[in-house]
This record gives structure tokens, C-alpha cells and sequence, in this order.
């Protein structure tokens, strides 16, 4: 390989990578100004050009892709704003589908044959591989959202917002409460909800299906039912102060950490209803809520900010 | 070299900031690349030619630029000038840059350097 080779070499690595309509123009351009560059670069050495000595001179010119990259306009498919924020929700988004995906495959039986590492390479096949389909569709949000903004920049525009406002106003909250109403009504009456959409007429299997465990009703149950009792007072002083007052915050706080407890008893425990099936459905669901009210709170409290200097302030 | 890394660095940040108002200065009078980049080495601002190349096809893609072929002395090469908005636009950054120079000569002085 000789210096023309190399250059060739490299000029082709570069032309590619541009559009077919500037390609060959550029390259024409770009081969005569290295062949001159070089030539000078022979004549200060004082040696005739060599492969080596392109290729050392090219290497200071820069990666074709780098360069080619340079003969168009910046193109940028996620703002380097929201970077941290795409890996931040990569990250977690695949972390929680690897673990529940594993946790559902650890929970199956496991082939005897297999084994552990065989489950584990049905996971990696099952889970880890179609996870890929996150980032993607990431990818695909945060440009349309980069898009957008800079299309229409008025629309990304900062807005202040008071923080302890209500997210939909009074209305929610009344809703919440009549929602609060019909959760409370059920748990005290479940096959309510049979005669409600069936008329009394729904399958006495149904009605079986719902019936509680006395253990449930003597232990857990009371203390389910005077906590759901509690938000309702809590509801009602946010629509009479019309905000979301700090008390009001601790005290949701508080109740949702209670709650969550009491249900984590209730799951640990004896049954909820006398038919499994209604149990086991019951205990899952009961499973979510945990989990989505204690993610709910972690995440409030990640996102609190407190200004508070790192270093002592000097007087 | 921590304070090493860090010179080069926010160096580089500094000569980019420049060099299109370098390049544009040069480009008055018709130039080919390699010529346009051993006029702004002679005079202090060498620039990487994997930089300028581009960076005049850019210039040129934006209007600011107008270039030819020419054959005069056995090889062809494509010149490059400033057309009539490249020169309103130097004309501004000139001024833009003449500003800047006389806040950070101020700025500068008042910090003792």
C-alpha cells in the first residue's frame, strides 16, 4: 500500500458517509487539499511520502466518520438537555422489567434438567433481549419531544407552579372522596358490587367468592377501614384550605406509610377471603398498591428539593 | 494534569468560539482550503484542517460563501469568498467580537492580570 492507496483509502471512508448528491464533489475537493498537505508535509521531512507518513498525517485530520460528520449540519436526535433524564429512565425502566421478569421466572418451576443456568438463559432470551424494545421506544419520545420544542419553542416554555397546589382541582378531590365512599362501602359489604351489576341474581359461586375470613374481619379489617375513614377528613381540609398545606403532605405521608404496612400484614397473614382464588387475586392487588404507594413516596422524596449549602457558611 | 486537562479543554472552547470569525476574516479575497489554512496559521490561528474543510462547505450550505472551480496553476482547486451576506454577517460579528474583546480587556485589568 503506497501513499496514494491510503488517501484513496480514507477519502472513500469519508465520502461515504455524506450524501450522495455533495459526495463525489467533496471527495474530488477533499483529495486534492490532502495531496497538497501531504506534499508539504514530504518537503518539510525532507523524504518522499510514504504510506506511513499518510497515514500520520491522516490520523491528525481526523476519523472519516468524525469528519464527515463535520460537512453536515449538527444533528442531534436527543437534546443533550434531557440526556441525563433518558438515561435515568433507561436505566430504571429496564431494571424494573429485568427484575420482575426474573422474579416471574424463579417462581415457575424450574426444569430439573435445566437448572438454575438454564433459567437463567430462558430469562436472558425471554426478558433481557425483548427489554431492548424500552430504549427504543424512549428514544423515540425524547426526540419527538426535542422535535417538538424546537419546532414550536413556545410551547416548552417554563411556567411557574405553585407546589402544594391540587392536581385537577376541588373536583378531584371530590371524586377521590366518593371513590374513598364506594372503596369503604365494599369492604364492608363486598357482594354489593354483585348486586349492584348483576341485580342479586349473579351465580351464588360468585357470592361465595366474596366472603371474608374471620380472621380477617377480626384482625386487619377494622384497622383498613379507619384508615380509608381517615382520608376522608384529610380530603376535605385540602378543598376547604384550597392547597395542599405541609401538615396535610406529612400527615398523607404518614397515612400511606400506615396503610401500606397494615396491607403488607394483611397479605403476610391469614387469608382475606375464604375462596383462594378471590384471596390470591386480592393479596396481588393488595401487592401493587404497596408497591405503587411506596414508589410514589420514594420518588417525592427524591424530587424534594431543600436549598441547603454542602459547606458550613462562614460568618 | 488536572489543571493540564482542564487548560486544553476550555482552550479548545475558546478557539472554537473563533474560528468561524477567523475563517470568514480570510475569506475577503478568494481562497482554496489549504491556502486559506496556511494564511490563518501564519498569522497565529493554525485550525485543523479536518476542521476548516468541512467548515467551508457548511459556511457555503448556509449562504455565506460562494465558491469555483479553477484551474489556474495545473491543479484544480475550488476557491471560496464571501458573497454579499458573508459580509454583513462579518461586518456584525466584527462588532459583536470588537464588544466582547473591550468587556474582557476591561474585565481582565480589573482582575489585575
Amino acid at each position: 500500500m503506497n501513499a496514494n492507496d491510503v488517501i484513496d483509502c480514507y477519502v472513500t471512508d469519508v465520502a461515504l458517509q455524506l450524501p450522495r448528491k455533495q459526495r463525489n464533489d467533496v471527495a474530488f475537493e477533499l483529495r486534492a487539499l490532502i495531496d497538497e498537505g501531504l506534499r508539504d508535509k514530504a518537503e518539510a521531512t525532507g523524504r518522499a511520502a510514504d504510506a506511513a507518513m499518510a497515514t500520520e498525517f491522516l490520523n491528525a485530520f481526523g476519523r472519516p466518520a468524525e469528519v464527515a460528520a463535520r460537512y453536515r449540519p449538527t444533528l442531534t436526535i436527543i437534546d443533550p438537555a434531557d440526556g441525563h433524564a433518558f438515561l435515568r429512565a433507561t436505566v430504571i425502566g429496564l431494571a424494573i422489567i429485568w427484575v420482575l421478569g426474573l422474579l416471574v421466572r424463579l417462581l415457575q418451576p424450574i426444569d430439573a434438567a435445566g437448572g438454575l443456568l438454564g433459567a437463567l438463559g430462558q430469562w436472558w432470551g425471554s426478558t433481557v433481549i425483548p427489554s431492548l424494545w424500552w430504549p427504543g421506544v424512549l428514544v423515540v419520545g425524547f426526540a419527538g419531544t426535542a422535535w417538538t420544542r424546537r419546532r414550536w419553542p413556545q410551547t416548552s416554555k417554563w411556567m411557574p407552579r405553585a407546589a402544594d397546589r391540587i392536581h385537577g382541582g376541588r373536583l378531584t378531590l371530590v371524586m377521590g372522596i366518593v371513590g374513598i365512599a364506594c372503596g369503604l362501602y365494599t369492604l364492608v359489604h363486598p357482594r354489593w358490587m354483585l348486586d349492584f351489576f348483576w341485580s342479586g341474581r349473579a351465580a351464588p359461586s360468585a357470592y361465595a367468592a366474596l366472603t371474608y375470613a374471620d380472621t380477617f374481619l377480626e384482625s386487619q379489617g377494622p384497622w383498613l377501614l379507619a384508615l380509608l375513614l381517615l382520608n376522608i377528613p384529610m380530603f376535605v381540609g385540602v378543598i376547604v384550605q384550597g392547597r395542599w398545606s405541609p401538615l396535610i403532605r406529612r400527615i398523607q405521608t404518614g397515612l400511606g406509610l400506615v396503610t401500606c404496612g397494615v396491607m403488607a400484614w394483611t397479605i403476610a397473614d391469614g387469608p382475606v377471603f375464604v375462596a383462594p382464588v378471590s384471596d390470591r387475586t386480592l393479596k396481588f392487588f393488595l401487592g401493587l398498591i404497596v408497591v405503587f404507594t411506596l414508589v410514589d413516596l420514594g420518588i417525592k422524596r427524591y424530587r424534594r428539593v431543600r436549598p441547603t449549602p454542602n459547606i458550613l457558611i462562614q460568618t | 494534569m488536572g489543571d493540564t486537562d482542564a487548560f486544553g479543554k476550555l482552550e479548545l472552547e475558546l478557539r472554537r468560539g473563533v474560528v468561524v470569525l477567523a475563517t470568514l476574516s480570510q475569506l475577503r479575497a478568494p481562497r482554496y482550503g489549504y491556502e486559506l489554512r496556511q494564511a490563518l496559521a501564519d498569522q497565529g490561528m493554525p485550525i485543523e484542517e479536518g476542521t476548516l474543510y468541512p467548515l467551508l462547505r457548511r459556511l457555503e450550505s448556509q449562504g455565506l460563501l460562494k465558491s469555483d472551480w479553477k484551474t489556474d496553476s495545473g491543479s484544480p482547486r475550488r476557491y471560496y469568498s464571501l458573497n454579499t451576506d458573508g459580509r454583513k454577517l462579518l461586518k456584525k460579528l466584527i462588532e459583536a467580537w470588537q464588544g466582547m474583546n473591550d468587556a474582557m480587556g476591561r474585565l481582565l485589568k480589573e482582575d489585575g492580570q
